[in-house]
């Protein structure tokens, strides 16, 4: 590691340390407990790998294990905050909550089969696996997120400040994830490969001192990114949580059943006049 | 050709677009709307605002004025004024989008505050409301290309000048709701 990346890596800590500190001081594991989990989970993994990074060596295969298992074990809390995000505010809704459920779930499924068929059909390395299920599960991320606030835009509804935040800090750490690891899965997936199951050539060497090189600038990018996203989160958890809104007051079950199949009749009407509109 | 990476970097980047803008606050947005239902609801999702306009735009759009215009007026005269009441027509369509979309935002506030959601009901709202930008985006064409009589645009204000008054009218009595009373019937 360079310095501006063991730089980074120290903010990249002491940021965690913060946003950890945050979370419980004021209490949001109470509103939010997946995403306390989270923050916690992400302290914990960074700590575990700079000590084994500074025990057993970079290099090591220890590292190597311990990197590339603890790479999936945030990507799975993450998802879990998403899907805390995704109840948060629509569950107070019954109606539509019982509806969209079951879309994002049909959403999730789908990604999360591509994630493990990707991965399944990648050569036999561990990082790689690792990397092209993180790198899925990122754009998993954020096509959820993009279709939960699709939702409540159709909905007339709104995130809350602080969900806002922390939507928008996942979406930056998974989209600078996914091409990050998407290049860096192309170089060890595609004409690299050979180099690591053979001994390296004068030419391999070359290729491999150019790959470290990417790697090193996509590290640099990747810490800074993820520095931003926490740095978001402390900044929206600076001051206290706002007492939680009152659950919306509902309407009767007659006014849906008798409104919305009057309404859907002149909507339709409507559409069929301007089909009349366009008849030659 | 595009390989995967391409691909995916393109798909990364459009989705966390899409992710942006729908992150951006709105002002006046019916986030505030569906989350209370108040009485002042009327006010502030007025369902039929250009609608009130109906009369004086049938008499700017009228065959009897347009031919008025072509036998009287000098050609370039009558050419100036038949093109700016097609777009005082735009205008105008443009204005009954927004009553339209304020009628189909209201069936999505009342299935928000309902406990009890139909996926059918939902779906085809859903469709019908996709089907509408679609048939407006060619009605404004053939509007703009002037290849659209006029007069075809009386039928369409009369539509949704008859859906407006209906939902008014259940706007109303949903109002009455807060209140704690339960109509017997409160279908448009």
């Amino acid at each position: 590691m360079n310095h501006l990346e063991t730089l980074l890596v120290w903010l990249t800590v002491v940021l965690e340390a913060v946003l950890c500190g945050f979370v419980f001081a004021r209490k949001a594991q109470r509103t939010l407990p997946f995403f306390a989990a989270y923050a916690t989970t992400m302290l914990a993994t960074t700590i575990t790998v700079w000590f084994v990074y500074e025990r057993f060596g970079f290099r090591s295969d220890t590292s190597y294990f311990c990197y590339w298992i603890l790479l999936p074990l945030n990507a799975g809390m993450r998802i879990l905050a998403i899907a805390e995000l995704c109840r948060f505010k629509l569950r107070a809704y019954r109606g539509i909550w019982g509806l969209v459920w079951r879309v994002l779930g049909g959403i999730s499924v789908l990604f999360f089969l591509h994630a493990a068929i990707d991965a399944w059909g990648q050569p036999n390395r561990l990082s790689i696996y690792s990397l092209t299920f993180d790198r899925d599960v990122d754009i998993a991320s954020v096509a959820i997120l993009a279709a939960l606030l699709l939702i409540h835009n159709y909905y007339g509804l709104s995130l809350e400040p602080l969900q806002r935040t922390i939507a928008l800090g996942i979406c930056l750490v998974c989209v600078v994830d996914v091409i990050g690891e998407t290049i860096v899965g192309n170089l060890f997936t595609g004409y690299l490969l050979p180099f690591f199951a053979t001994n390296p050539t004068s030419v391999g060497s070359a290729i491999i001192h150019f790959y470290a090189r990417m790697n090193d600038l996509w590290t640099t990018i990747r810490l800074f990114s993820f520095t931003a996203g926490v740095g978001m989160w402390c900044y929206a958890l600076r001051k206290p949580l706002p007492e939680p809104a009152a659950a919306p007051v509902l309407l009767p079950a007659e006014v849906y059943r008798e409104l919305s199949p009057a309404i859907n009749v002149r909507l339709n009407a409507f559409n069929n006049r301007l089909v009349e509109l366009l008849k030659p | 050709m595009m390989n995967d990476l391409s691909i995916v970097i393109l798909l990364a980047i459009a989705l966390s677009g899409l992710l942006l803008w729908l992150l951006i606050p709105r002002h006046g947005s019916s986030g505030k709307a569906a989350a209370t239902f108040s009485p002042d609801l009327n006010e502030t999702l007025p369902t039929a605002k250009h609608y009130g306009y109906f009369p004086q735009i049938r008499q700017a759009l009228s065959v009897a004025d347009s031919r008025y215009l072509v036998e009287t007026a000098p050609s370039r005269v009558a050419k100036q004024a038949l093109r700016e009441r097609r777009e005082v027509a735009r205008r105008f369509l443009g204005g009954l989008h927004e009553d339209f979309s304020n009628l189909a935002r209201l069936g999505r506030i009342i299935a928000a505050l309902s406990p009890e959601v139909s996926r059918e009901q939902e779906t085809e709202r859903l469709m019908l409301s996709l089907k509408f930008q679609f048939l407006y985006a060619l009605v404004w064409l053939r509007l703009f290309a002037g290849t659209l009589p006029l007069e075809q645009l009386e039928d369409l204000t009369g539509l949704v000048g008859r859906l407006a008054t209906r939902m008014d009218e259940a706007m109303s009595e949903i109002s009455g709701l807060s209140a704690g009373q339960l109509p017997r019937n409160v279908g448009a």
